[in-house]
């Protein structure tokens, strides 16, 4: 292999990265992408600077690091708002809603019927009928007060 | 190959494979959680995450979307001691990947486990013909249960449906015997009760129509007795008018009335298609006679009153009271 990138020159190092950017495609976000863009950029960089094959290995495993970062602010940046922010956050949808207690709460704990099914939620006491509202989520528990 | 060769060999995959081992990317839908040296620390959300290799090493990968469970068919005995198979379907959703991950052991296991035994209370408590009407109500109990069971899992219960209940053949079939008879039984009062009616409006009909012929014979028998009434009035109006006039004027006229009726009868008796023969009594002829006479002794005994009357009523003076014989 190391004979192999020798003899071939940098040429290796472009095919190398659009190898693995096209293995990206078939297997997709397992970091493959990075990896082919740091091989890519080695290869550029040894048309201009030719150091010996080891160095452009460590140069390649310098990228591939310098990718992470890169690569989360990229992820972070919205590339517009979420169209469904409570996917798979259906507690949180429910915050600011208003309900009818279906049972009242007692010692600060009660039932709500929301969307034909029912949540525990917890309170301040009171009677079955009162209009509550949801104050706050975490996870499958819900806190109330009296709307 | 020299040590720096393989050094820089080493070094890239070393590097590559932390990279491998440090990014983590969660798919929408699942929550991935961490766990360092074997302790839960974090969870990871859908997205790109970044965990330190070597310390940290993903724990579970726990499914956060609604999921169904079959919950498989069991035999309950109901209250009245029958034995129906029931089978359903649980739905549930992961909250809190870190307690569904290490609170319960085998978390769809629990869930199916924990239905059955409920549903076996509920129904339980329940006789066929309520747990064959009532599935909403046993819906919501057990819903209501294994909810607040399941709670220290970090999951919620969404919905439990029964799936369907199946009481043995025979039963059935004596269920579907019963729905006949009571079919029949509703039908036949239905006629009777449609006869009956029927009956008692033909009555009713008759009753009326007896009554309203019973009405006009009485008003008929009043308008006859009426006319008889009226008629009678006539006579006697009519008699008096005659023998007023008789009052007034010569007894001849009398004799002249009934010599005309008698004659009159006797034409009658001439033109009657069926007696030729009259028979008349021998004192019909002596009565003819004497009739005569009798009209003789009025004209003479009427007659002067009569003559009296005219000159008084000629005079303008009261007639005298016992009139001068002849």
């Amino acid at each position: 292999m190391a004979e192999m990138f020798v003899t071939l020159g940098t040429w290796n190092w472009l095919i190398f990265g659009v190898l693995l950017m096209a293995l990206e495609l078939l297997a997709p976000g397992i970091f493959l992408f990075w990896l082919g863009l740091a091989a890519f950029l080695v290869g550029m960089l040894s048309f201009i600077i030719t150091p010996g094959w080891q160095l452009q290995m460590l140069l390649f495993a310098v990228f591939a690091a310098a990718a992470v970062p890169i690569w989360r602010r990229v992820a972070q940046q919205k590339p517009g708002a979420n169209p469904n922010p409570f996917l798979n956050k259906r507690t949180d949808a429910l915050i600011g809603r208003v309900f009818t207690l279906d049972r009242p709460i007692v010692d600060g704990a009660g039932i709500v019927r929301v969307d034909d099914t029912i949540w525990r939620v917890s309170g301040p006491d009171v009677p079955a009928g009162t209009k509550v509202k949801i104050v706050q989520a975490d996870g499958a528990s819900l806190t109330v007060d009296v709307a | 190959m020299s040590g720096f060769d393989i050094f820089a060999i080493a070094i890239a995959l070393l590097i590559i494979f932390t990279l491998f081992a440090g990014v983590k990317t969660v798919p929408q839908g699942f929550d991935w959680t961490i766990e360092r040296f074997g302790k839960f620390t974090r969870t990871l959300s859908p997205g790109l995450n970044l965990i330190i290799p070597y310390f940290d090493r993903v724990g579970r990968k726990v499914n956060m979307m609604e999921q169904v469970i079959e919950i498989p068919e069991q035999e309950v005995i109901t209250k009245d001691n029958a034995t129906v198979g029931v089978d359903g379907v649980a739905f549930f959703q992961v909250f809190d990947a870190a307690k569904a991950s290490y609170e319960v052991a085998n978390l769809q296991q629990a869930i199916v486990v924990l239905t059955m035994t409920n549903i076996r209370s509920v129904m339980g408590s329940m006789d066929l013909d309520k747990m064959l009407s009532h599935r909403d109500e046993i819906n919501e109990r057990l819903l209501r249960v294994v909810d607040a069971a399941v709670a220290p899992w970090g999951i919620k219960v969404n919905r439990i449906e029964i799936k369907d209940i199946a009481p043995p053949a025979d039963l059935v079939e004596a269920m579907g015997r019963q729905m006949k008879a009571e079919r029949v039984k509703r039908a036949d009062i239905l006629q009777a009760e449609g006869q009956r009616q029927s009956e008692i409006l033909r009555a009713e009909g008759a009753k009326q129509s007896q009554i309203l012929q019973a009405e006009g014979r009485r008003e008929a028998a009043f308008r006859d007795a009426e006319a008889r009434e009226r008629a009678a009035e006539a006579e006697a109006k009519a008699t008096e008018m005659v023998s007023e006039a008789i009052g007034r004027g010569d007894v001849a006229a009398l004799n002249y009335f009934i010599a005309d009726k008698y004659i009159k009868a006797f034409g009658q008796l001439a033109e009657s298609p069926n007696q030729k023969v009259i028979m008349l009594p021998l004192e019909a002829s002596s009565m003819l006679s004497s009739l005569a006479g009798i009209g003789e002794i009025a004209k003479a005994t009427f007659g002067e009153q009569a003559a009296a009357n005219q000159a008084a009523r000629r005079a303008g003076s009261v007639p005298p009271t016992t009139p001068p014989r002849s």
